[in-house]
């Protein structure tokens, strides 16, 4: 199979994560649960996942590094934490719906910062024109359906000197884009574990310095408590932990520490260059690309002439060709783009994927436009 | 032996607290201290040597680190606390 939906889950990881995951299996209890070899080898593991979390984010203490079980439930932590029925809360209108619904069942009031596709300076623009009485910003790092790089560092900046707390949801960026938590100054940053990161299924991560508590459980820790300790990460880690997903999620991040995330990012960067220019000859096909390319990662959207997106994906999937299609999760984006009742076609891609693969997908997109 | 138990908050910080003192050649285990003198119930500390105390808690402060009470730990496996 032609793997292009890393934007979802990174299908081709290293090796070393299934082998961490397996012998995990085999050889772990849980951390906290005891001062047995079991037990200690577990809490070795997820220590040194949380340091090599914490050196890749810029995070001064590893106890900052919470372990979740996706990007979502991180991102629900933190908007929990700081949003309140009636809070007044601007997000952009690139966000996913996981930023989205938890907002909506709070009942916050939500302001969405509308701006043009792939341009940072309005987005920016936007965002300080709707700040005044905000009690929360929630800002996508890049859109999971266009690849669109925000203006992070300039959100955080005007929210730091403004004194609004403020989240990064950074699904599609961690593992990609360097982000430096103690730059930022964000309150948090959330992230899956199993797409740029290359860790399995079901482990996520939330950089965090406090907050309210989601879940209450056991921890380990304080049990004579009736309450939930305050200090973290035990604070929002009730109940066993992921041993599997942490271990092989230690490795992923191993990985891309090694190998860098300026010769990842550069590795996407090129082969969506050759996508958007290989769809670009193809007739009928419409794709959304930066005019900057400095302003895009890892990810192009295209459709082709009114044809549902949905279809043209099951076509590329009968070549064994695996893309997303629909509304990704996101119709804010696609309402942003106009592309909310087509949809788009997604490609996404990782460092284990080659210009063989595009090049492959794009012959099947050039037979699919004659055929539909 | 006669051990020192430095009882920490959290797993996570009697790492911490053990890297910190690893790095400074104070050899320092995490471990599950006996449960009569874990108040609050289940926690971790780290058990340095009797001879290491004073340059630990030197080397933890020095890192900006807090720890909770001190405990001696002799042979027959009783133990009290002690003022750093």
């Amino acid at each position: 199979m032609i793997y292009l939906d890393s934007a979802a889950t990174t299908l081709q990881k290293p090796r070393s994560v299934a082998e961490a995951a397996a012998r995990a299996i085999r050889t772990m209890g849980s951390p906290g649960r005891g001062g047995h070899s079991a037990a200690m080898l577990a809490a070795d593991t997820a220590y040194r996942c949380r340091e090599a979390a914490a050196k890749l984010f810029g995070v001064k203490n590893p106890e900052s590094i919470v372990f979740t079980l996706n990007a979502t439930h991180a991102l629900n932590i933190a908007i929990k934490s700081l949003a309140r029925p009636g809070s007044k809360v601007v997000i952009s209108s690139f966000e996913h719906n996981s930023v989205l619904r938890p907002l909506y069942s709070l009942g916050a009031r939500i302001y969405v910062a509308p701006s043009r596709l792939f341009d940072p300076e309005d987005t920016l623009r936007s965002f300080e024109m709707r700040l005044g009485g905000a009690e929360l910003v929630v800002v996508n790092h890049t859109s999971n359906v266009f690849g669109y790089i925000l203006p992070i560092r300039e959100i955080a900046s005007v929210c730091r000197s403004s004194g609004i707390p403020f989240i990064i949801d950074a699904s599609q960026s961690a593992g990609i884009l360097d982000i430096n938590y103690a730059e930022l100054g964000a309150d948090f940053v959330a992230m899956p574990g199993h797409k740029s990161l290359y860790g399995p299924q079901g482990t996520g991560i939330l950089i965090a310095k406090h907050g309210n508590t989601l879940i209450e459980g056991g921890t380990g820790s304080n049990s004579k408590l009736p309450e939930m300790p305050d200090f973290l990460p035990d604070r929002f880690e009730a109940g066993t932990h992921n041993m599997p997903g942490i271990a092989g999620l230690a490795e992923g991040i191993k990985f891309v520490s090694v190998t860098g995330t300026s010769k990842i990012l550069a590795h996407g960067r090129e082969l969506i260059a050759t996508a958007a220019d290989g769809l670009r000859q193809i007739g009928g096909v419409r794709i959304y690309r930066a005019d900057n390319p400095g302003n895009q990662a890892g990810v192009i959207s295209f459709n082709i002439r009114n044809v549902p997106s949905e279809q043209i994906a099951s076509e590329l999937s009968a070549r064994n060709i695996a893309v997303r299609a629909g509304m990704h999760c996101s119709p804010l984006a696609h309402r942003t783009a106009g592309t909310l009742e087509q949809g788009t076609v997604r490609i996404s891609v990782s460092a284990f994927n080659t210009k063989k693969d595009i090049y492959e997908m794009l012959r099947a997109v050039d037979e699919i436009s004659k055929k539909v | 032996m006669v051990y020192y138990l430095i009882i920490c908050r959290s797993l996570t910080y009697a790492q911490t607290t053990a890297k910190v003192l690893e790095r400074a050649g104070i050899s320092a285990m995490v471990m599950r201290p006996p449960v009569k003198i874990a108040e609050k119930g289940c926690v971790y500390c780290v058990k340095i040597s009797e001879k290491r105390l004073r340059e630990a808690l030197v080397t933890l402060n020095n890192a900006g680190m807090g720890h909770g009470k001190i405990y001696i730990l002799y042979a027959d496996g009783s133990g009290r606390e002690v003022t750093a």
